[in-house]
């Protein structure tokens, strides 16, 4: 079911070498979707807000890595949802709240969501926010604006090309012509709908190693579902067959 | 007459009966995502919220019941053990069917499975529901849950065969509590005994 999209399916490149870090990809993001401003402290960093909101569905994440060579080296990684191809959030999904657009994005209908908030506990990015309402709330690929052939509206404001959209297989390839070593997102969870271009380790860029949706939900979605129809399913005809092969309890004299 | 199930034995019992159907069914609309099954309960909301209440009046009908069954759900002799070398006659019906009591040991630990695995979907149930921003409660509880569940779709099924088609005349006890003292004899001599009555 995952895979369908796989062949027309469309990606974020971010390129952080490519960042200036102006934020310009923020506050696109909270003009299109009409989110709320926060409130923030100045905590000696560059990152604001401090992480990831209902009201923030993207964030350019900060990181200060000085080296002998290079004593001011500033890193800037724009962070949004990863869209996974094997998405936790969805599989977890009661609801059905969740799901895939024609571009390969996981995006979600507000009204179908409970506010079980079993997405947040199952998503390895730590990406669903919940809002006011206890709706879920994240970037959904700007699927109201992609549906009518535009950009997001972070990649379309962005002014260095550190971010892209388009078609995901030819931005991988296009980012690795043009020397970036790794490529962050490509396998990962059957390949993220944002992936990220790297020459140095992803790792220097506090991205997750080997990201993965949480074991007991593999095994659940695997063996328990299927179990549970298997098991009901099982009995019922075996019962049928108990029925018609051996036939009901008869009272006996002996019994007595 | 010999009066086998008390009235609020019963009314607790068609009470853990009705959720328990309810719970399964609404249970397997989320987990498939069932979207007919939603729709009939006005959507995904408010079928989240008979789920959680019908859960609520499951785990405390489910309590009460302790006072009808436990004592003798953990109560296990010779025979029991015979009864089950013999499948309880259920395989066969050559076989000769040791005395029993007021209940069977299949019964018995169909009652005990209920209990323990009643216990476990229900505190599950409420870690989901309480403590959603514990990742460790959510995800171990919806794990338990599921497995319960399993069990209950499995166990429950046995049961209503059991005491409706497979055993002609027991699936009446349940609705009246009372039965012919001669039938009572024949079916339950361990217990006419223990009450004086053979």
């Amino acid at each position: 079911m995952a895979r369908e999209n796989t062949n027309n399916r469309k990606a974020i490149m971010v390129t952080p070498e490519a960042c200036i870090g102006c934020r310009a990809c923020q506050v696109a993001c909270k003009s299109w979707n009409q989110l709320s401003g926060m409130k923030t402290k100045n905590n000696g960093t560059y990152q604001n807000p401090p992480d990831l909101a209902s009201s923030a569905f993207n964030l350019i994440h900060f990181r200060e890595v000085p080296s002998q060579e290079n004593p001011v080296r500033w890193l800037f990684v724009s962070r949004r949802c990863m869209h996974c191809d094997d998405a936790g959030c969805m599989k977890i999904c009661p609801s059905g709240a969740l799901f895939k657009t024609n571009d390969g994005a996981v995006a979600y209908d507000r009204n179908k969501c409970i506010g079980c908030k079993l997405c947040v506990n199952a998503c390895p990015f730590d990406v669903p926010r919940y809002d006011a309402d206890n709706k879920i709330t994240k970037c959904h690929q700007c699927s109201d604006r992609t549906n009518a052939g535009m950009q997001p509206a972070c990649v379309k404001t962005c002014p260095t090309g550190a971010l892209k959209f388009g078609d995901r297989a030819e931005l991988i390839d296009d980012a690795k012509k043009d020397g970036f070593k790794t490529i962050y997102g490509e396998k990962n969870l059957d390949g993220l709908g944002s992936v990220y271009a790297f020459k140095d380790e992803p790792k220097l860029y506090g991205m997750k190693e080997n990201p993965a949706i949480p074991r007991s939900l593999v095994f659940w979605h695997n063996y328990l579902k299927p179990l549970s129809v298997i098991g009901l399913g099982g009995v019922v005809a075996a019962a049928a067959f108990h029925y018609l092969a051996i036939g009901p309890h008869k009272e006996k004299d002996e019994e007595v | 007459m010999v009066r086998k199930s008390s009235i609020d034995e019963i009314l607790n019992h068609w009470i853990l009966a009705g959720s328990c159907i309810l719970l399964s069914i609404t249970g397997f609309a989320f987990l498939f995502h069932l979207e007919p099954v939603s729709a009939a309960f006005g959507g995904p909301n408010t079928m989240k919220d008979v789920h959680n209440w019908g859960g609520v009046v499951f785990g405390l009908s489910l309590l009460y019941s302790l006072r009808h069954y436990i004592a003798d759900a953990l109560e296990y002799d010779a025979d029991d053990l015979q009864w089950f070398k013999v499948a309880g006659g259920y395989l066969s019906h050559k076989v000769t069917v040791p005395p029993m009591g007021k209940y069977n040991p299949g019964q018995k630990l169909y009652y005990l499975a209920i209990v323990v695995f009643g216990v476990a979907i229900a505190l599950s149930g409420l870690g989901m529901w309480l403590m959603k921003d514990n990742a460790t409660v959510m995800l171990l509880s919806h794990l338990v849950h599921s497995v319960s569940f399993i069990v209950f779709v499995i166990a429950v099924p046995v049961h209503i065969y059991l005491g409706t088609v497979a055993n002609p005349g027991t699936f009446k006890l349940m609705i009246s509590g009372t039965l012919p003292l001669d039938e009572a004899k024949r079916r339950y001599p361990k217990w006419m005994k223990a009450a004086g009555k053979m």
